[in-house]
């Protein structure tokens, strides 16, 4: 992909899943009511982190720095997910 | 170490800082149980109880803390030295300097005094003691703004200085600092929850920040002084047995 | 300010990577130390992240109707907002990178745009949160929602003076850093990345 076009060609990909949250957020809710959903959260905190790791690779260049910097960007991505996704669900089951 | 080594007093500052901190966190956690501090929404019983439970405790490792308080000024002092071997001007060490030794009395002092005010006569009406121990606590917690400055001041200095005397990763890492302080706020308005003064946002992780960043600021002044050649311009780095020409030798005590 | 340019190639050297084939430089945009900040920031937000999360699933009838509050619209808005910040920011150290330096600031100019259109939507939406009797005393979602968004703004108005460095390097042909304004870049990524993770917390997650 040309150098020039391809911020233009992330930016699409990041906001079509920013719309996408809209549509995941109508799907949350009981006639204007929020309920809870473990799936709807599950799925917002793994967008979001796909999202995160396309700033990472992509806007911050990660994808050309060096491999220590891919793996350790890429670790925190999992890190983070670990720690969200956990403390959702311990919280859920401390209820 | 030869007679009249220049490097003599750095390293008397440096291992002060390191002893103060010592007694600091010996003094506060187990002794006086001030840190992590109790809870800001107990009833009058329960302070004057808790008073009463760390009697000893309070008098005596205050009374340790009253003794030693002056070896922060070393410490300061060492800081404000990082400062002035950098290329910026002098403005940022005296800056430092005066913040940090100001927030010495909130931030540490007002603390040690109310408390020991408030265990000096354990029959004190249970109100007042919740006076003092409000105050104390929340001067303690509260006024962090001294050290938030302070940080950006180093900060600042770090980032425009050219004599590479402390990494910019450092620099940066006073920038998380002063920002996990702000963090500390809320506590004058909540009496319980995550953002009191012993909350999960407003004290633990602010401590393993604190934490993190005073290991980091310990090694890196002690790294500052093992390379220090007294000169003006860039500190030479670390010399590393293959690198011919450098003129410091890593000389560690 | 700073020095000029002294680490890594100068302007106008090629350091874009090559496409599939090529042999792409590997290097890190910047200082490296920047991703101390970026790296380290990042963890302490998702501690903030993991209490909220915590205690939103434990008391989640609470946040359920206080979130209902909040507008994804504009949620979305701010999200899009910094998304298209961070694109021009690319931009700019690409086109920094490449001597054009017109363009460059441009683009750096942009990004403060979109940057300030944010700023502008979150204060509004302050204003209308408050308005609507939800401050951050109201309860324990409006607290957490005024700490995340009110800690990111405050990373923002640093990531303004942030720029503000940006443009400064951009403008005097003596002082152009490449470095600096990659670091600043980095600085800047890292504001639409929080709130990324913010956006899908606050708004979106039930």
């Amino acid at each position: 992909m040309n150098a020039k076009v391809r911020p233009l060609v992330i930016w699409l990909i990041l906001s079509a899943i920013t719309l996408g949250y809209l549509a995941l957020d109508s799907s949350a809710d009981d006639h204007g009511a929020y309920r809870a959903s473990s799936v709807v959260t599950t799925i917002a905190i793994g967008l979001a982190l796909v999202k995160v790791r396309l700033i990472f690779r992509e806007f911050m260049q990660v994808r050309n720095a060096p491999a220590l910097l891919c793996r350790i960007t890429d670790l925190w991505v999992l890190l983070i997910g670990a720690a969200l996704l956990g403390s959702y669900f311990i919280g859920l089951a401390a209820r | 170490m030869r007679r009249n080594n220049p490097k003599r007093e750095l390293w008397f500052a440096w291992y002060t800082t390191v002893i103060f901190y010592n007694f600091y966190f010996i003094v506060f956690f187990p002794v006086t149980h001030a840190q992590p501090p109790p809870h800001p929404y107990w009833s009058d019983a329960l302070v004057a109880n808790w008073f009463g439970h760390n009697h000893h405790g309070l008098i005596i490792g205050f009374g340790i803390i009253f003794a030693v308080a002056g070896l922060t000024a070393p410490q300061n002092a060492l800081i404000a030295y990082s400062m002035r071997r950098m290329s910026v001007s002098r403005v940022f060490a005296w800056s430092y300097l005066v913040l940090y030794s100001v927030a010495a009395i909130p931030g540490l002092l007002l603390l040690c005094v109310a408390l020991s005010v408030g265990a000096l006569r354990p029959a004190r009406d249970p109100a007042q003691l919740h006076w003092l121990y409000d105050f104390g606590l929340l001067s303690f917690t509260g006024t962090m703004g001294l050290f938030l400055i302070g940080s950006l001041v180093w900060m600042l200095a770090i980032l425009l200085d050219k004599n590479r005397v402390l990494p910019k990763w450092f620099g940066y890492l006073n920038l998380c600092n002063a920002l996990t302080e702000v963090v500390i706020a809320p506590a004058w308005i909540f009496h319980a929850g995550v953002f009191s003064w012993n909350g999960l946002i407003s004290w633990w992780v602010d401590i393993v920040v604190f934490g993190i960043y005073t290991g980091a600021f310990l090694t890196q002044l002690r790294k500052l002084i093992q390379r220090e050649d007294f000169g003006d311009g860039p500190l030479p780095e670390l010399t590393k047995p293959h690198r011919a020409g450098a003129s410091l030798a890593g000389t560690a005590p | 300010m700073t020095e000029i340019a002294e680490a890594g190639p100068p302007p106008g050297a090629d350091r874009q990577p090559a496409e599939a084939a090529g042999k792409p430089a590997r290097h890190i945009p910047g200082q490296p130390d920047m991703w101390v900040l970026v790296l380290f920031e990042a963890l302490v937000f998702t501690a903030y992240f993991a209490v909220y999360l915590y205690h939103r699933s434990a008391y989640s009838g609470l946040f359920l109707r206080s979130q209902a509050s909040l507008s994804p619209w504009l949620g979305t808005l701010d999200t899009l907002l910094l998304l298209t910040s961070s694109m021009f920011m690319l931009r700019c150290v690409q086109a920094a990178r490449a001597g054009a330096f017109r363009s460059a600031m441009a683009n750096a100019h942009l990004t403060g745009a979109m940057g300030a259109a944010f700023l502008a939507s979150k204060i509004t939406e302050w204003f209308l949160l408050v308005h609507g009797g939800h401050t951050f005393t109201s309860n324990q979602f409006f607290m957490y929602y005024f700490f995340l968004t009110g800690i990111h703004l405050l990373h923002l108005l640093i990531g303004f003076i942030i720029l503000g460095v940006i443009i400064y390097q951009l403008r005097g042909p003596r002082r152009r850093s490449l470095e600096l304004v990659e670091t600043c870049a980095t600085y800047w990524h890292t504001v639409d990345l929080l709130w990324v993770l913010i956006f899908s917390l606050l708004y979106v997650v039930r």
